[in-house]
């Protein structure tokens, strides 16, 4: 099967509040009926990981999970779309282990692998941006302590 | 969910005043009101409009105004709920991808759910993609679900409508595919060119403004369109194949669920069986009579004990082949895994252990074949073609060859062992009188019933040997009882065939086979006084056997009796006319009918049961209690079988194959 995905970056690109709303009403009906479609609840849990809320994403998410709970033969695509709603949500652990999981099994598969550039890269700056912090404390600090110093070293 | 409850109650606050026709309620607050303004303008709106007609587009069944009237109301009130937008979140939209750990993220407990379920998910197997999840990618579906695939149909309804009636004209025929039109148009516009502002206005009013630009863009568009319905068309077939299947896989259970009440209501009338059975011994116990009852009590009343490993048995399934040489004539058994012997025609008698499942020793003597057998524990009585009555003692059976001698002919002796006479042999009494073969026998302690193939049936006493009664089926057939309505030859058989019956010798072809059926008395069962015979007439004669003679024939099939079986309430028979009818003792009438696909040989039933052999390979039982038909045919037997015994859930057939199967039932 050729992959059939959506880049990273349509993530990035949000559903208008009207066609969410559409969606959700759409899964809200089927819900209350007690028969949910795959597809009707994907488009709800896609629209919502879409979205920059980050509580919608978590609702995506779950969702996303029930379907890969239910549908086995849905999996494979699952496996991606996990990924993609845990690295919008931040927990880049999780995300890369789906993805990774997903590329083991299609190495070839480019969405994926861009995928992984975009979770390696935000892990890093995430790393940067702990050490600036880390860095910054040490330098404050070094800085009031050799200040102490100086002090008793004057007295 | 927290937020949809919310919205259902919102809107369920607002359905009595969009109910009332606008009317507000004075319980209604202002922001009531104002959603509800919104709602009366909802039509109105632009976009807002859109996103129901798009929401109906979809669901089209499921959208009644109400819920178009609570679809606006969500999406145009502005009170607090989760999922709206707010002013807090649109910063969120900045920082989306940039959430560092700088900004403390909100964990929520469906984070944590998500989280915890990871390491499960990830476990769990990932199979190849097949069937609908193969065909159509869930973005795909996706894409041509969401309202923004309707864009395009939105957008080209406007461009239409600004174009006017003649340009909509002009378009459906440019869309039929004679643009030529539309070409041959397109260079004589340049000359065109410089008429200015007032001659093209003048144009697009009359509606030749449609370039080919927006006419390809159209084609683009709906063709677009055409394979996104073509998807959503995919998606709801598989949707409706997989609701198909899953009805299929309810059925399936609800079927099963009804046949384990069945299974249950069984169980229930073999606990009633056992329970008026063991309420007998009591009472018997309890008359002081410390008499234990006898196997022939046992056989027709009570549980028998069952090694344990039977009931792992597969019922319906044939564990255990005895091979004879040639077709078997009769059998019986003791109990289960005790004794067996069986009769084949060439005259051989063999004697099993069933628990073993070896032969012990062999019945000689029999002149021809054997075609009745009787076993009650160590007594086996055999009918033979010679006309004779066998008495063995089956303890006596040994491997090697027996003599005859010491055999008393009609017993001038008591049979008891050790008297003087010489007990090597296993052979007891040779009861003879019957001129023709005896075909069925029934005894019961020291009674003994025999009938045969010269149309008599004969009681002997077992003690002297001697036989006591003679009871002739052709005085009874000229003498009916008066208490029957005489209708003989309307329902019985034909008065030619009951005169071929009694002149001479007795034959009935076969329906299936082709073969001769010979023996005239099909199957006898006496208890106390009262004597029960089936014969070669089709007549069910019920005797006294005070008076040797017949009270009552019942009369209906119309061929040969070939077996007979009666308890309390109804004598069962089976007859070559492919019937077994189940009689009603007090009405002396059919009450029921069971109908084969070929002549029946054997049966034997009980309450719940009709167990038959009707010239199938596989043994066919009759469900009492659910009226349906089963066969039993599992490591069966491969030819017609035969015969049939069972006792408790222990079943004994044999076969024209030259075969003895044991069941579990």
């Amino acid at each position: 099967m050729a992959t059939d995905l959506p880049y990273a970056a349509d993530a990035e690109i949000s559903l208008s509040w009207d066609e969410l709303d559409v969606l959700r009403q759409q899964y809200n009906i089927e819900l209350e009926k007690s028969h949910v479609t795959v597809q009707t609840k994907f488009n709800y849990a896609w629209g919502l990981v879409k979205s920059p809320q980050r509580e919608h994403q978590v609702e995506g998410v779950k969702l996303l999970q029930e379907i890969y709970r239910a549908e086995p033969g849905r999996r494979r695509e699952c496996l991606y779309y996990l990924g993609l709603g845990h690295y919008k949500m931040g927990n880049y652990d999780d995300a890369r282990k789906f993805n990774d999981l997903l590329l083991q099994k299609e190495p070839n598969n480019l969405q994926a692998a861009s995928l992984r550039e975009l979770i390696d890269r935000a892990v890093s700056r995430e790393g940067y941006i702990g050490m600036a912090i880390a860095g910054g404390a040490a330098a404050v600090g070094t800085i009031l302590l050799a200040g102490l110093v100086r002090r008793a070293m004057r007295k | 969910m927290a937020p949809r409850e919310k919205n259902r109650e919102l809107r369920e606050a607002l359905e009595p005043i969009a109910e009332l026709g606008g009317v507000p309620s004075a319980s209604g607050g202002p922001s009531h009101l104002a959603a509800l303004s919104k709602t009366i303008m909802t039509p109105f709106g632009g976009s807002r409009s859109d996103s129901t007609r798009i929401l109906k587009d979809l669901a089209p069944v499921i959208m009644t105004p109400r819920m178009i009237k609570g679809v606006a109301t969500a999406s145009s009130s502005s009170g607090p709920k989760p999922l709206a937008p707010r002013a807090a979140d649109f910063a969120a939209l900045g920082r989306a991808p940039m959430r560092i750990t700088l900004h403390p993220r909100r964990i929520t407990s469906t984070d944590m759910q998500i989280l915890e379920a990871t390491p499960e998910l990830l476990h769990a197997e990932v199979p190849e993609p097949q069937g609908i999840a193969h065909d159509v990618s869930l973005i795909r579906g996706f894409k041509a679900t969401i309202p923004s695939a309707e864009r395009g149909k939105a957008r080209r309804r406007k461009v239409r409508m600004s174009e006017g009636r003649a340009g909509l004209l002009r378009h459906g025929i440019g869309e039929r595919g004679l643009l030529t039109e539309t070409s041959i148009e397109e260079p004589g516009k340049s000359p065109r060119k410089g008429k200015g502002r007032a001659q093209r206005r003048q144009e697009r009013e009359q509606g030749h403004v449609l370039g080919r630009e927006e006419l390809a863009r159209q084609v683009g568009e709906i063709r677009m369109d055409k394979e996104n319905l073509h998807v959503r068309k995919t998606l709801v077939n598989s949707e409706i194949d997989e609701i198909t299947q899953k009805i299929k896989a309810l059925d399936a259970i609800r079927d099963q669920l009804h046949q384990d009440l069945l299974k249950l209501q069984e169980e229930e009338l073999e606990l009633d069986d056992e329970l008026d059975g063991v309420q007998e011994q009591l009472a018997e116990r309890e008359a002081a009579k410390p008499e234990v009852p006898s196997p022939a009590a046992r056989r027709k009343k009570g549980p028998a004990f069952l090694p344990s490993e039977h009931d792992d048995l597969p019922p319906g399934v044939a564990f255990m082949t005895l091979s004879h040489s040639s077709p078997i004539t009769a059998l019986d058994f003791t109990e289960p895994y005790g004794t067996l012997v069986s009769a084949d025609r060439e005259g051989g008698v063999r004697v099993w252990d069933l628990l073993e499942g070896e032969e012990v020793g062999r019945l000689r003597g029999h002149k021809g074949a054997v075609k009745a057998i009787q076993v009650e524990g160590d007594v086996c009585i055999t009918g033979g073609e010679d006309g004779a009555v066998r008495v063995w003692d089956l303890r006596r059976v040994e491997e090697g060859e027996p003599t005859e001698e010491g055999v008393v002919v009609n017993g001038d002796v008591e049979h008891q062992e050790g008297e003087g006479e010489l007990p090597q042999g296993p052979l007891l009494h040779v009861l003879e009188g019957h001129s023709k073969a005896v075909t069925a026998l029934c005894f019961e302690d020291t009674s003994l019933v025999t009938g045969a193939s010269d149309k008599t049936l004969r009681q002997w006493d077992l003690n002297t040997g001697q036989c006591i009664l003679t009871m002739d089926i052709l005085w009874a057939i000229s003498h009916p009882p008066i208490s029957t309505p005489i209708t003989p030859s309307l329902e019985g058989l034909s008065p030619s065939g009951l005169l071929a019956a009694a002149s001479g010798s007795f034959s009935w072809p076969i329906p299936s086979t082709g073969e001769m059926w010979t023996d005239y008395v099909g199957g006898v069962q006496a208890w106390g006084y009262a004597l029960v015979s089936g014969s070669g007439d089709g007549g069910v004669r019920l005797w006294d056997m005070r008076t040797g003679q017949p009270h009552r024939t019942l009369l209906g099939h119309t061929a040969p009796v070939t077996c007979v079986q009666f308890d309390e309430l109804n004598i069962l028979s089976g007859s070559l006319d492919k019937t077994v009818r189940i009689w009603d003792l007090r009405m002396g009438r059919t009450a029921d009918l069971i109908t084969y696909d070929g002549p029946v040989t054997s049966l034997q039933f009980d309450s719940r049961k009709v167990v038959t052999c009707a010239s199938e390979n596989g043994v066919k039982i009759w469900n009492r209690t659910s009226r349906q038909l089963s066969t039993l045919s599992i490591n069966g037997h491969t030819q017609p079988a035969t015969k049939l015994r069972y006792i408790d859930r222990y079943m004994v057939s044999g076969g024209a194959d030259g075969v003895v199967k044991t069941w579990a039932l």
